[in-house]
Formats: C-alpha cells, sequence, structure tokens
C-alpha cells in the first residue's frame, strides 16, 4: 500500500492561517490502514485544529468527512453536497492522489494535502512501515530471493553488495538492514548459492519514469 | 444437586492474604463455599503492605486489591474477620470447626467506613500496619482498600473499653454502628477440608544485637522500608529517613537477617524472597533518587525465579552496588550514619558511612502458629513450619487438611499464589462428591423489555453519613438535578449502600417506572456490582446504570472549598445522566462447554495435572509426543525423595484410571476456538485425529542443557548431572572405589549473556549428589565449583550439611575466569581455577567432573505457541498471563500451564503448578455455561478497512480477519470472538476507521457525558 504521515501541525496551520471555515477529508484506503487519513486521524487532527483555535482566540469550523477512496472520482462525487456549503479551504487527508481528485472535481475550491506521501511499502509490526517498492514497472524480485533491490538497498544496485555492508546493516545507517546481505543470506540458507552467483543483466528502465508519466490503458476495459 | 454422601461441600481456608485469596476464589469457583477466617479485622496480608513487587515493579496494593473485591463479593465466600480457630473435630471429609468471632464493636451491617469516628478518637497508638513508622487511632481501618471496609476497635487500646471514659466514637458515629457491647462468640461450622493459608511474621531483629535494630535510629527493617516507599505509606512515598525525614544520599541493605543464621537468629534456612526484595527496593529507590548510593550486602545473591537473575543484571547496570560479604560488626557514625566495614573483591579492607541501614529480615512461622497447629492438630516441623513431605507439599500431616504460601516454606508470591491453587485443587478433590451442595446462587426476577421506552432516570444523591454531605450541599444538588434532561426522580440518601436504601431504590424503580438509574455517591471500583445487583433485582437490565463519584473526587479532596465542590457535584451529575440516557440493554449469552480437559505433554507435569483434572471428575485427554509417559521423571535421582518409584506409581495411577485417555506418538498441528469450546488436531501414529475440549493445559517440558565445553562428550568422566544420576541410582561401584576425587561445576553454560537466567535446582542437585557420593564414599573428596549457592528455603539444611561434611566448595565469576577442564595422566581431568580467597590459581586432579548444566525449553516451543497461540519468553518458556497474581494461567483464557514448559524448577514446585493448573480448569469445567458479552468490543463490518490494527494491537491476540458472512466475494472483516474478548479497550482506541464499539463505553455515551459537563444545563425537552 501507499504510506503516507501526516504534515507537522505548523505547516497544516499555515494552509488555514486566516480562515474560518475548512473541510477535512479522509480516505478509507491505504491512509487507513496505514494509521495516516482515516475516520480517528481526521477526527484528531480535527480536534487539535479547533483547540489550537480555541486557544489562539480565533473562530474556526472544521467539518470531517471520511471518503471510502479518493482515488476514484465516484467516491469523490458523494462530497458535492457538502463542498456546496462553502469552505475556505478542503483538507484532503489522502496520499497526494486524493487532493489532486479533489481539486479537479472541485476546481474552485482550495485544496491542500496534510499528508506527505512516504513511500510503497507494508507494515513490519504495528506501527512500522518499510518500503519494499519504487514502482520501476518492470518487476524482477524473483532474480534476488524474492527480495526488491531496488527499493531497498540504498544505492538500487543490481549486482551487490557494495562493500559498505557490515554485520547486515548499510553503511548509511544502522537502521537500514542490507538487502543484499539478505539475498546472500537467503541463497546460502537454500544452498543454492550459485544461482546468486551470476551478473544480472542489464535492467530495463523504460518502463519506468522513462517517458514522463505513466498511464495504463486497459482496451478490454474501456467501454 | 442431591448430596449423596455425608461429605461437607464446604471448605475453611484460614488466613486472608493471597494464599488464602486465590485457594478460596478457586474454591468457591469450583463448587464449594468457603469460609474464610481472618485474625485481624481485614483480609489482604502481608501484600497489602507492600510497595512494589518484583520482577516486573507492579504496585501490589493495585494488583491485589481487585482480588479482595472478588472475594468481598462472592456470594459463595463468607469472610470471618477478628475470628480465631478453636478446635478442628472430625476427620476428611466431614470436620466441624469451632471458632470464635472476636467483638469489632463495630455492627458491620451500619458501618459505613466515614472514617469520622477516626477523626474524633482521641487514642493514638503504633500502627502496625505501617510497621510501627507511624500512628493511627484506636478505631481504625487498616488501609484505605480494606476489605471488608469497615472500622474496628482494638479494646486493648481504647480508653472506654479500658477506662470506661470517652466515648466520643459512639457520639460521632452517624450510622449508629458502634457497640462498646459487643462479645465474642463461638460457632462451631461443618465443613470437608480447611486450608491453612496463615502466612509469616517478619524476623525482628532486635534479638540480634549485632544489629542495633532498636538502639539506633537509622536502622530499618526491609517491612518498614516498603511501608516508607508506598504511596500510601507514613511518608505518602517520599523516600525518607523515619528518625529526621532527611532523604538519604547513601542505603545499605543487609542480606540475611534472621536468614541462614544459626549462631546469632536461630535460623537456618533461607528466606528465598530478602534477595529480590532488595534488590527491587533498591531499584525502586535510585527511581525516587537518582542520585542515591544502594549498596547490598550479600552471601550469595539468589535471584533463581523467573526474569529474577535479569532484573539483578539490569540492577547492576543501573549502577546498584552488590557486596559479597556479611557485615559483623556497625559502628556509629556522625548524624545518625552508620560506618559498615567489609573486605571488598581485592581483599582489601573498606570503611564506608550510610545514612540508613536496611536489614533484609527474614520470613519466620507466625507467633500463633504453634496454637493454631494445636487446634488444627497438625505437626510442625524443627523449623517451626507447617509439616509436609517433598513429593506431597502441601499435605499437612492430618488427612484433609492441607497448607499453601508461606506457612510452610518461606517463599515468594508467584509460587504461593500456585500453591494455594493446588491447595484448593486438593481440599476440592477429597469433598468432589459434595460438588455443589452448599454454594449458593442468585435468582432473579423476568427482566423488563426497556428499548421502546422513553428514557426515564432515577437519580440517587448520597449523603455517606459526612462524607459528601458535610462539604456538599446536598439539597442543592438534588434540586438542580430535577430539572436535568430525562430526571424522572431525584431524591437524596443518607447511604446509598445500605440495604435499607438498595430497598428503596428497587421500589422507586418500580412506582416510577424508572429505566436507567444513575447513582451519585463512591466509587464503582467497590459498589457498582452491588447496584447492578439491585437494578437485577428489580427486572431491569443491569447495564442501565451509571454512576457519579462525588466523593472520591469531590468532597474528599475539595473539603476547604465547599462551594465550588457542590458546583462539580451537578456538572458529575450531569456528566452521568447525560449517559445515562444513551445506555442500551446488553445481554451476556449462555454458551455451552465441553467438560473435558486436553493435557499436552506427560511428564511429571502433564501427568500430574491429567490425574488430579480427572480425580476431581472430569474427562482427560493426555497427549504425549514420543512413546513413553513420564518425561525426565524417570531419569532423576534424589536423595531427599524416591523420585523413581514415585514417577513408577504416577505413570501406573494415570494408565489406570478410567477418566484419561492417552495418546501417545501424538503432536498437536492446529487449535481453534475459545474457553469451553476448543477444538485441536493432531497428528497420531495413526494419522491425524481431532479432540474437543473446554480447557487446555500445555505441560511441553524441557530438558537439560547439553553443553559444549569441559570436554562434555569427548571424556567419558565428564557426566551431566542426569549422567550422576545414572550411576547413583543404579548404585555403581565405580562411586565407592576409595580416593576418588569428584568435582562439580555450577551454572555450565547457564546465566551467561546466551542463557541470561538461572535454572533453579541445579545447585541443589549437585549438593544432593555430593551428600549421597558421601553417604556411599565417605572418603571421597567433593569440590563444587559455584558461583552463588541458591539452596533457597530449607535445601539450605543441605548446602549446612555438605559443608560441616567436608564438601569444598570454591567460588568462581564470570568476570573473573570460569574454571579450566583439560585431560590429565591416568584418565584424570585436572581443572584449574582461581581461587578467591588464595587469589592464585588452584589445580584439582579429578576423577569425575560433574556439568549442572540449566534447562532448555523444549525444542517444540515454536510450534506449541504457533499452534495455542500463546507467546514465548525471550529465553524461550511460555508467558504466562501474570507473572506475579496467575502463573498457571496463560493469556487466553482457558489455557493453563505447569512444569519446565513455564520456567526450570525442582520435581516437587512442578508437582504443586501441575495440582495448580487441575483446580484453575476446574474453575471452569464445574460450570454448566459460560457467560459470554457484555462489556466487550464490538466490530460494525462496513466500517472495517480490514487493516490489522486491531489484530496487532491487542493484548491477548483475539481480532481475527473473517470472510463476509452474507457474500464471501465482499471484503471480510475483523472479529471478536464475545468469549475471547478481555473489554480492555486497546483495539477501539487504535482502530483507525473507528469501526469499533466499545459497549457501555462507546463514543456516543462518554462524548454525551463529557460535552455534559463541560457544558450548562441544557433546558429539559417537552
Amino acid at each position: 500500500m501507499i504510506i503516507c504521515e501526516r504534515k507537522p501541525i505548523d505547516e497544516i496551520k499555515g494552509f488555514i492561517a486566516g480562515k474560518k471555515k475548512v473541510l477535512l477529508v479522509g480516505c478509507r484506503g491505504c491512509v487507513t490502514v496505514c494509521n495516516a487519513g482515516g475516520t480517528k486521524e481526521v477526527e484528531i487532527l480535527a480536534a487539535l485544529l479547533r483547540l489550537d483555535a480555541q486557544k489562539e482566540g480565533v473562530e474556526l469550523t472544521v467539518d470531517e468527512f471520511t471518503l471510502e477512496r479518493q482515488c476514484d472520482p465516484e467516491y469523490v462525487d458523494e462530497l458535492a453536497d457538502l463542498v456546496a456549503k462553502g469552505y475556505e479551504v478542503i483538507l484532503s487527508m489522502a496520499c497526494s492522489v486524493g487532493p489532486q481528485f479533489l481539486s479537479r472535481r472541485y476546481p474552485k475550491e482550495r485544496v491542500f494535502p496534510s499528508l506527505n506521501t512516504c513511500f510503497i511499502g507494508g507494515a513490519l509490526a504495528h506501527g512500522v512501515w518499510a518500503e519494499h517498492c519504487q514502482a520501476c514497472g518492470n518487476c524482477i524480485i524473483h532474480n534476488y530471493g524474492g527480495m526488491c533491490p531496488v527499493s531497498r538497498c540504498s544505492k538500487s544496485i543490481m549486482n551487490g553488495p557494495c562493500g559498505g555492508s557490515s554485520n547486515g546493516v548499510c553503511e548509511i545507517s544502522k537502521e537500514v538492514e542490507c538487502v543484499w546481505h539478505l539475498i546472500a543470506s537467503k541463497y546460502m540458507d537454500e544452498g543454492r548459492l550459485e544461482e546468486f552467483a551470476p551478473i544480472q543483466p542489464i535492467k530495463d528502465w523504460s518502463k519506468s519514469r522513462d517517458g514522463g508519466p505513466r498511464k495504463i490503458v486497459r482496451e478490454e476495459l474501456v467501454k | 444437586m442431591a448430596n449423596s454422601t455425608n461429605k461437607s461441600g464446604a471448605v475453611m481456608v484460614i488466613g486472608g492474604g493471597i494464599a488464602g485469596i486465590q485457594a478460596a476464589l478457586d474454591l468457591a469457583e469450583m463448587g464449594f463455599y468457603v469460609y474464610m477466617v481472618e485474625k485481624g479485622p481485614a483480609i489482604g496480608g502481608r501484600m497489602a503492605q507492600l510497595d512494589k513487587t518484583f520482577p516486573t515493579n507492579d504496585c501490589s496494593i493495585c494488583m491485589i486489591s481487585p482480588k479482595l473485591n472478588d472475594v468481598g463479593g462472592h456470594i459463595n465466600i463468607e469472610i470471618l474477620t477478628l475470628t480465631d480457630v478453636l478446635s478442628v473435630k472430625g476427620g476428611e471429609g466431614d470436620f466441624s470447626v469451632t471458632v470464635r468471632k472476636n467483638p469489632r464493636y463495630i455492627d458491620m451491617s451500619k458501618c459505613i467506613a466515614c472514617g469520622e469516628c477516626a477523626a474524633k478518637c482521641p487514642k493514638k497508638v503504633s500502627n502496625y500496619f505501617n510497621e510501627g513508622v507511624d500512628n493511627r487511632k484506636a478505631i481504625y481501618v487498616e488501609y484505605a482498600q480494606a476489605v471488608p471496609l469497615k472500622f474496628s476497635i482494638n479494646a486493648a487500646e481504647c480508653i472506654y473499653l479500658t477506662k470506661g471514659k470517652c466515648g466520643n466514637c459512639q457520639k460521632v458515629c452517624p450510622a449508629k454502628a458502634v457497640n462498646y457491647e459487643d462479645k465474642a462468640e463461638e460457632v462451631t461450622l461443618r465443613v470437608g477440608s480447611v486450608v491453612v493459608a496463615s502466612g509469616f511474621d517478619v524476623f525482628d531483629p532486635s534479638v540480634a544485637e549485632t544489629y542495633r535494630y532498636g538502639q539506633w535510629p537509622n536502622i530499618i527493617t526491609s517491612m518498614e522500608y516498603e511501608r516508607i516507599l508506598s504511596a500510601s505509606g507514613p511518608f505518602q512515598g517520599h523516600l525518607v529517613r523515619p528518625s529526621d525525614h532527611k532523604e538519604p544520599k547513601k542505603i545499605a541493605w543487609l542480606q540475611c537477617v534472621g536468614s541462614r543464621d544459626v549462631n546469632r537468629c536461630d535460623k537456618r534456612y533461607c528466606s528465598a524472597v530478602c534477595c529480590m526484595y532488595a534488590i527491587k527496593e533498591a531499584v525502586i529507590s535510585k527511581e525516587h533518587s537518582p542520585s542515591l548510593e544502594a549498596s547490598i550486602f550479600y552471601m550469595d545473591i539468589r535471584t533463581y525465579g523467573k526474569d529474577f537473575e535479569k532484573y539483578y543484571n539490569r540492577a547492576q547496570d543501573a549502577g546498584v552496588k552488590f557486596v559479597r560479604s556479611r557485615i559483623h560488626t556497625l559502628t556509629p557514625g556522625a548524624d545518625g550514619n552508620t560506618v559498615l566495614e567489609y573486605i571488598d573483591d581485592a581483599g582489601e579492607k573498606q570503611s564506608e558511612t550510610f545514612d540508613l541501614v536496611v536489614l533484609s529480615v527474614g520470613l519466620t512461622p507466625r507467633v500463633n502458629l504453634p496454637k493454631l497447629a494445636e487446634s488444627l492438630e497438625i505437626d510442625l516441623n524443627e523449623d517451626g513450619f507447617v509439616q509436609t513431605q517433598p513429593l506431597t507439599p502441601i499435605n499437612s500431616t492430618r488427612a484433609g487438611v492441607f497448607a499453601c504460601g508461606a506457612v510452610n516454606e518461606p517463599k515468594d508470591i508467584p509460587f504461593t499464589v500456585m500453591e494455594a491453587s493446588a491447595a484448593a485443587e486438593a481440599a476440592g478433590r477429597v469433598i468432589a462428591e459434595a460438588k455443589g451442595t452448599m454454594t449458593k446462587s442468585r435468582v432473579y426476577p423476568p427482566e423488563r423489555d426497556v428499548k421502546n421506552e422513553v428514557p426515564r432516570i432515577g437519580v440517587f444523591i448520597c449523603h455517606c453519613g459526612i462524607n459528601i454531605a458535610s462539604v456538599i450541599n446536598i439539597q442543592e444538588v438534588v434540586d438542580y438535578c430535577q430539572d436535568l434532561p430525562f430526571v424522572e426522580l431525584c431524591t437524596n440518601t443518607l447511604f446509598a449502600c445500605s440495604a435499607d436504601s438498595l430497598g428503596k431504590i428497587k421500589e422507586a424503580i418500580d412506582e416510577h417506572k424508572l429505566n436507567r438509574l444513575v447513582v451519585a455517591s463512591c466509587t464503582p471500583r467497590t459498589h457498582e456490582p452491588m447496584f447492578r445487583e439491585a437494578l437485577a433485582q428489580a427486572g431491569l437490565n443491569k447495564y442501565l446504570f451509571e454512576m457519579a463519584n462525588i466523593r472520591d473526587q469531590n468532597s474528599w479532596v475539595h473539603q476547604k472549598e465547599p462551594a465550588k465542590a457542590t458546583q462539580k457535584a451537578k456538572d458529575l451529575v450531569r456528566g452521568a445522566v447525560a449517559k445515562a440516557a444513551l445506555l442500551e440493554q446488553m445481554y451476556q449469552t449462555k454458551v455451552s462447554l465441553t467438560k473435558e480437559a486436553l493435557v499436552v505433554g506427560a511428564g511429571a507435569a502433564g501427568l500430574n495435572s491429567a490425574l488430579s483434572i480427572a480425580k476431581l471428575g472430569y474427562p482427560v485427554h493426555l497427549v504425549e509426543k514420543t512413546d513413553t509417559l513420564g518425561g525426565n521423571g524417570p531419569k532423576i535421582f534424589s536423595r531427599e525423595k524416591d523420585v523413581r518409584g514415585y514417577m513408577v506409581k504416577l505413570i501406573k495411577e494415570v494408565e489406570e484410571n478410567p477418566n484419561i485417555k492417552i495418546y501417545r506418538n501424538s503432536y498437536p498441528t492446529s487449535s481453534h476456538g475459545f474457553v469451553g469450546n476448543f477444538e485441536t488436531k493432531f497428528q497420531g501414529p495413526d494419522g491425524e485425529f481431532s479432540i474437543a475440549h473446554g480447557v487446555t493445559v500445555l505441560c511441553a517440558g524441557g530438558h537439560a542443557h547439553k553443553p559444549t565445553s569441559y570436554l562434555y562428550g569427548e571424556n567419558p568422566n565428564v557426566l551431566l548431572s542426569l549422567d550422576m544420576d545414572e550411576l547413583l541410582a543404579t548404585n555403581s561401584e565405580t562411586i565407592k572405589k576409595p580416593g576418588q576425587t569428584f568435582a562439580f561445576i555450577q551454572c555450565v553454560e547457564s546465566r551467561d549473556p546466551d542463557r541470561p537466567y538461572c535454572s533453579k535446582i541445579c545447585c541443589t542437585h549437585s549438593i544432593e549428589s555430593a551428600l549421597t557420593i558421601l553417604d556411599r564414599n565417605p572418603e571421597a573428596t567433593i569440590y563444587i565449583l559455584c558461583r552463588d549457592i541458591r539452596t533457597y528455603g530449607f535445601r539450605e539444611k543441605l548446602y549446612q550439611e555438605a559443608r560441616s561434611r567436608g564438601v569444598r566448595f570454591i567460588k568462581y565469576c564470570l568476570d573473573c575466569g570460569k574454571p579450566e577442564v583439560v585431560a590429565g595422566a591416568n584418565g584424570k581431568l585436572n581443572i584449574t581455577i582461581k581461587d578467591h580467597v588464595l587469589n592464585r590459581p588452584l589445580l584439582i586432579e579429578a576423577d569425575y567432573v560433574t556439568l549442572a548444566t540449566g534447562i532448555d525449553p523444549t525444542p517444540m516451543r515454536e510450534e506449541i505457541v504457533e499452534v495455542f497461540k500463546g507467546q514465548l519468553s525471550a529465553e524461550g518458556f511460555l508467558f504466562e498471563a501474570h507473572m506475579k497474581l496467575r502463573p498457571v494461567d496463560l493469556a487466553t483464557d482457558g489455557q493453563f500451564l505447569a512444569g519446565l514448559a513455564h520456567y526450570p524448577k525442582p520435581l516437587e514446585e512442578t508437582i504443586v503448578q501441575a495440582k495448580a493448573s487441575a483446580a484453575r480448569v476446574a474453575t471452569i469445567l464445574s460450570k454448566d455455561h459460560i457467560m459470554v458479552g457484555g462489556v466487550i468490543a464490538v466490530v460494525d463490518p462496513d466500517k472495517c478497512a480490514v487493516c490489522c490494527t486491531c489484530v496487532r494491537a491487542c493484548p491477548v491476540q483475539v481480532p481475527k480477519i473473517v470472510r463476509n458472512e452474507t457474500d464471501p466475494a465482499l471484503r471480510g472483516h475483523a472479529y471478536m470472538e464475545p468469549a475471547m474478548c478481555h473489554g480492555c479497550g486497546v483495539c477501539v482506541s487504535e482502530c483507525p476507521g473507528k469501526a469499533i464499539k466499545f459497549q457501555f463505553f462507546t463514543d456516543e455515551q462518554l462524548l454525551a457525558k463529557v460535552e455534559a459537563m463541560i457544558v450548562e444545563k441544557k433546558a429539559k425537552p417537552a
């Protein structure tokens, strides 16, 4: 899923400075699952903004709504009646796709992102997420013991390790595990180190950002 | 149930400490009626006095307080306070116990514990609950959480009762509860068995002149120190010297005061708990004051229990200083300080000054135990504790009378709790036929359905005598509440909790057709069950009740601001009324249960557990992964007890018991379900099979660690302890050859960074082996190379015997070098070890080297926790539900554990834990159904984003993601099995989609309450 985290509160306060009526929109997709923008986080941020306004002695109304997903126009439509009430600012608590879809659908509104979209990853434990994919467009993890060197190696090298790894940890930080150490260990454990040794061919990056923004058109689905 | 026997279905439990409490609760849940006899005015015992407890640093009173309330509110436990046992006639199954109820001088049915009497009592006396560090009045309650929470008068202290003058308490008591004419009363009760749990006394160090206790001001006992540290103690938890209230900078703990000291204290046993409590006190003191210097002077550090060794290591890391020295002389210093002299590890003489010296006093038999033993006609042992035998550790010398806790031998709380449950098993087993013949149950009128009614709330504002009314203007609150939304009736009551008032509440429900009730009085912690009960008796759903605490949270803390307190009372009641309006009827549903048990593992633990459960009358499935029963048991040789004979008898008994079905060569592959309704699949010799069971006991065992050091496996004369046992058991001639030298090396690959735990049994076992060798070969030379000798409790006597018979103990430590073993000439083994006294290496030429390795958990542990969804400690032992008070329960309801799977322990403790597991099992299987639901978490499937947050956050692994029932093609949702949910609310607060509702504490209800409390009164709807 797409892993996000909330922007610092001061940055969000900057978006609504001087405004009196704000709509806060959550998303029940990835950001609910990664505890960044679901109903609960919407409630928390709304409460924070209201409390802050009270403390500062300014008038502020914050309304809350959580959409099924912000990346599908049909769900974004559901917001129409609410938007018609007139808000000075709409804060989206989805990944950056959300605020973009909201502004396209409601072009007169001022829509701001209240999350930072961080990476594609998964949960290691409650409250811990790690990057596992960089959307390179041409998956090759089967050549690497099922692990992704593109996203999980600091240098994205295809024929590692690089020599900067020690005790299974990357030289850039003790917090970063060396994926090449994991790949090699796995091959060793399985007794097929010879499959690890061959030089991997140069990766085809044309599916990545080679041709600018990407789009997929599935002819059989398009009516 | 008709009683077809002449046995009584009641049990007497003597002693209201943690041992008695656990035994009583187990017995009552097993289907027996319990008389709990307590000598003092309230139950709670020693544990109520402690500050924190090791090794978790949990608050002691916070842990025991819910148990006190469980006992106090149990329909099948009758507490007899201030009561002495006079005589016990008859025999097992049919005892007549005569007791004397001493006068309390307070009518318990009237006293509302307002404290007015103590406030006006002019007589100050030493407060024994605070170990005499401060004073209390002659009329008193021992402590704030006491059960029963009723005052009492100590006749010897009271001015009126000694001199006939004063009478203040009677004059001021608003409830007219004081009765100076109260008289002692003798009653005879018929019971089937007796559990003695009367606890211990703390050693009085004034008898040992050396320690200057009672002579110098800043020498105190560890028990006094507990009270000083306690937030409810004499200094509200401020760490000060009692003599001058100065904060100490340096504190010394002197270990083994009244323990392991025949010479001065006449106590030869080890008190088993003092090392740990001293370390705990040192650690907690450093938390109070980080710059404090804490030193512990010891002979051996005995941190042998689960997680104890790690606690010791952490204390060292935190800067607690450990000095191996028995202080022989105390010298007075300036400012009331004390100078201690000792020899350090380097052999240098040191002199240090301490502000405060804490004597780590031992546990001794209660001063009245000989008299009690005489009444009970049971024997005491030579140390004055109740006499028991190693393989029947809770049986006294009289059939039907069982003993548990420190009354048998000094021991810590977890093992006391295990023994208490084991005593419950024993006491219940001898009267199993009479189960349910004495118990009472509650009967209720049919419940009125109020779902479609507009809320009609009744509000009762309690004066609590003058407790609340002296601060808060009750009439003003009553007048104010008349106009709150949905309030039909608002009235005041002198004591809402009195029987009289409860009757009025029931009448009001009828008369005014009330469908919600609010009581503004004290705390739901103690009183909510009582009021809910009143609702149920009046035909209302018991969850339609809400409390406002205008005493603890208001009148008690705002005594000096009555006007504001009155305003706050209005706010609190307004909040309670707002929540009450939104309360819903909730139902617990009955779920049937399979009255059969599964026991996994057939070692000493599994066999004992299975046999005890079977004898309590329930079918048992006993599953063993090998083709033999007995586990490690048949390999053990002990000088003190015939273990092998015991195991043969035990196996035979299990095999012949018709209630036990044995499955050999079988192991579990998967298990699902919940308490009362588990189903587990096994792989057996004839393929897969499955067993339905209501409860599970995991006795997966452990085994001796196989070392890779000290030539083990290379030299035939290097043995493990069990190899030596085999030589001794077969009475091998090789042992008896004259002139031989035997060496034992302790802590082999144990208590080191790879295995940072003590295996508890090895010191005692090596000493037993050494003594057996000496018995058979008196000329043998024996060395035991050790770190600390951990012969806790009565095992210390073996250590003394070994020393007196010439066994040489040489200490080593990890830092100064382990012993080295190499093959020498003529098949000898050459051991080099540095002697700490001579400070030079010694060479020992040994014929045999026995390695005391620790105990490893079973290699099957990962599979076991995978199948039964448990948790492992870092060392690989199963995690119990609570280290202190639930040492036999696993976190999942209906699962229990015993034996080495829990932690290394000697056979006698395994037997106790296994029997305890049977009692715990019986508390569930004795029921015809289980009630589920109520205050639990419930998922709204439509809102669930299937994010797994609840699955990960739940402390007891209840939530699961299940398929969508209506359309399996749709996304599933999280689900909490009502029978498993503990109602802690963690998932509710974590759910990012707000999809989980916490019944009785819903967001709507709580927000309504909060909003009502902060917003001024809303107009009543027309």
